[in-house]
């Protein structure tokens, strides 16, 4: 395929190990910390370093069925707490004091960090005591019972306070954190027809979306005392996989050439107006961008009369990514840089980054890398 | 009780050891070929969940109807991803079991198989009267997986895979 950009190679960094004997359904990186967690349908969540790339503690007895999803709640200091999703329709909630966090002698032995293990050796720390309370530091705090099927998955909302689970029983929850490990149920939203696979959270406003076996994206929000859905995204053909939203920050790519510059401002000017855009993929093998349309002033005069009205969302598809993927599309993530990754059934880990088109009014979206990682051996 | 998790290859999308070592053991690291009779014969032993009869002698899998396609047919040899498409025809329209024939296929193909095979399983079309629905269900890959850690169906399905363990060894 003949092209002007160059594809950067994605090379593997590290793998971590030792790993699960059965299927990781997914990873989760720590907001600060530089630690991953993976879920497996070996009914452990492995937490592994991502500055040694060694396993530092395995979380066990919680569910009695696959993990499916784990999410770290953010804007903690001093101390880390995971949420986890499971086959069993339950969701825990675990905590740990990040001061326990560093590696193990043991595995540092094991690991790339050799000064650390010099370190840990002249200070006499290599030894059985390190080991003892290896299952210990990850305490289980609360399961929050209520789904009545597996659930896909977790989400914390921005400040932490809420969090969003959803299930194969084709309902969204919203819980809220009320005390320490105690949690309410605020919501239990219905209107999905089918399992519903993702939620995932606005990045500064308590806006909820999520995905589904419907086919369709549903958008939440709280409005007067109720959460309930405020818009419907239609366009998928298939399975909704996952939603992604942008960051909060609009990031400006690529060199527009100087008949451009009213339309870059143009665009900025725009996407400020819809705030951070959502992303969706699903099994139809399409990722779509959808943006919200600003609200006018006089539509929000008009819209005081009739108050029901007032938390509708409208949301429009803006662009559907260049084809890549020839099975599922499973996952997807919005770097910080405003890069997207995908991911699906064919293996195959595509890059992709949004740059101006010669001679368009519209941005669109370039895939600029492609690279096929080896997940089932291929080269 | 539910079948051990290294009693069957459960996951497409993750590396497999096994086959790490089947490639490097190879050294020319030639991938065998597979073809539609080979894949005819793991799954046509197969029994029904209802009667003593297999899938084959039912002809609700036929030969015809197993399709082998590179996933990536774009690089061509450099990848060796398979796409398997095989079509089920259910003795009766309204067939109930539909869904857990389908599974059974899939689970002795996943277990069979290298992990560099994806395999589909659908109904053919127009044999079934929720043909759509089943079909999805046999694309989900959350579907199947918790299908799998279901004591009963498990046990359905492994007495539907009782005559492959004999006859494929």
């Amino acid at each position: 395929m003949p092209s002007v950009f160059s594809f950067p190679r994605i090379s593997q960094l590290a793998t971590l190990e030792p790993s699960s004997p059965s299927r990781a359904w997914l990873t989760a990186p720590h907001p600060t910390l530089p630690l991953l967690a993976t879920c497996s349908s070996d009914k452990t969540v492995r937490i592994y370093s991502l500055t040694t790339f060694t396993l530092l503690s395995t979380i066990t007895g919680g569910h009695k069925r696959s993990i499916r999803t784990c999410a770290w709640k953010p804007n903690l200091k001093g101390e880390s707490v995971l949420a986890t999703g499971s086959f069993d329709a339950s969701v825990g909630i675990w905590r740990h004091y990040d001061n326990d966090m560093s590696p193990k002698p043991k595995e540092v032995l094991s690991g790339l960090d050799f000064d650390a293990r010099d370190k840990a050796i002249a200070n006499g720390e290599m030894g059985e005591n390190a080991e003892e309370d290896d299952e210990e530091e990850w305490r289980f705090a609360i399961v929050l019972d209520g789904h009545e099927s597996e659930v896909k998955s977790v989400a914390w909302s921005t400040g932490g306070n809420l969090l969003a689970t959803c299930s194969r029983d084709k309902s969204v929850w919203i819980w809220e954190e009320v005390g320490e490990d105690d949690y309410e149920t605020i919501a239990v939203m219905q209107e999905h027809e089918g399992d519903v696979k993702c939620v995932a959270w606005h990045p500064e406003e308590e806006l909820l979306a999520s995905a589904s076996y419907d086919d369709d994206v549903r958008l939440w929000r709280e409005d007067v005392d109720d959460w309930g859905c405020c818009g419907v995204l239609r366009g998928h053909g298939s399975t909704v996989w996952c939603v992604a939203w942008e960051g909060v920050v609009p990031e400006i790519f690529g060199d527009v050439e100087d008949g451009q510059k009213d339309l870059k401002e143009m665009w900025v000017k725009r996407r400020e107006a819809s705030g951070p855009r959502l992303m969706s993929c699903s099994d139809d093998l399409s990722i779509r961008v959808w943006r919200r349309r600003p609200k006018e002033k006089v539509q929000q005069s008009r819209l005081s009369i009739i108050r029901s009205g007032s938390s509708e969302e409208d949301w429009i598809e803006e662009v559907q990514l260049p084809k890549a993927h020839s099975r599922p599309i499973y996952a997807i993530a919005w770097s910080k840089s405003g890069r997207v990754v995908s991911t699906g059934g064919d293996g195959a880990i595509v890059v992709y980054e949004e740059r101006w088109k010669k001679g368009s009014i519209d941005p669109k979206s370039k895939k600029t890398g492609d690279q096929t990682n080896g997940v089932d051996g291929e080269q | 009780s539910t079948v051990p998790p290294s009693a069957y290859l459960p996951d497409p999308f993750s590396p497999s050891s096994s086959s790490d070592s089947e490639l490097s053991d190879d050294d020319d690291a030639e991938i065998e070929p597979i073809d539609e009779q080979e894949i005819y014969d793991l799954i046509s032993p197969i029994s029904d969940p209802e009667h003593p009869l297999t899938l084959g002698s039912l002809s609700v899998v036929n030969l015809p109807d197993i399709f082998l396609t590179p996933t990536f047919p774009e690089k061509g040899s450099s990848s060796p991803l398979t796409t398997l498409t095989v079509l089920i025809t259910p003795t009766i329209t309204h067939c109930s079991l539909a869904t857990v024939i389908g599974l059974g296929v899939r689970v002795r193909l996943e277990q069979a198989l290298p992990p560099r095979f994806r395999v589909d399983v659908r109904i053919k079309e127009g044999t079934h009267s929720t043909a759509e629905q089943v079909n999805r269900q046999l694309g989900d890959k959350e579907r199947v997986a918790a299908a799998l850690e279901n004591g009963t169906l498990m046990g359905v399905l492994r007495k539907m895979l009782e005559g492959c363990e004999n006859g494929a060894g």
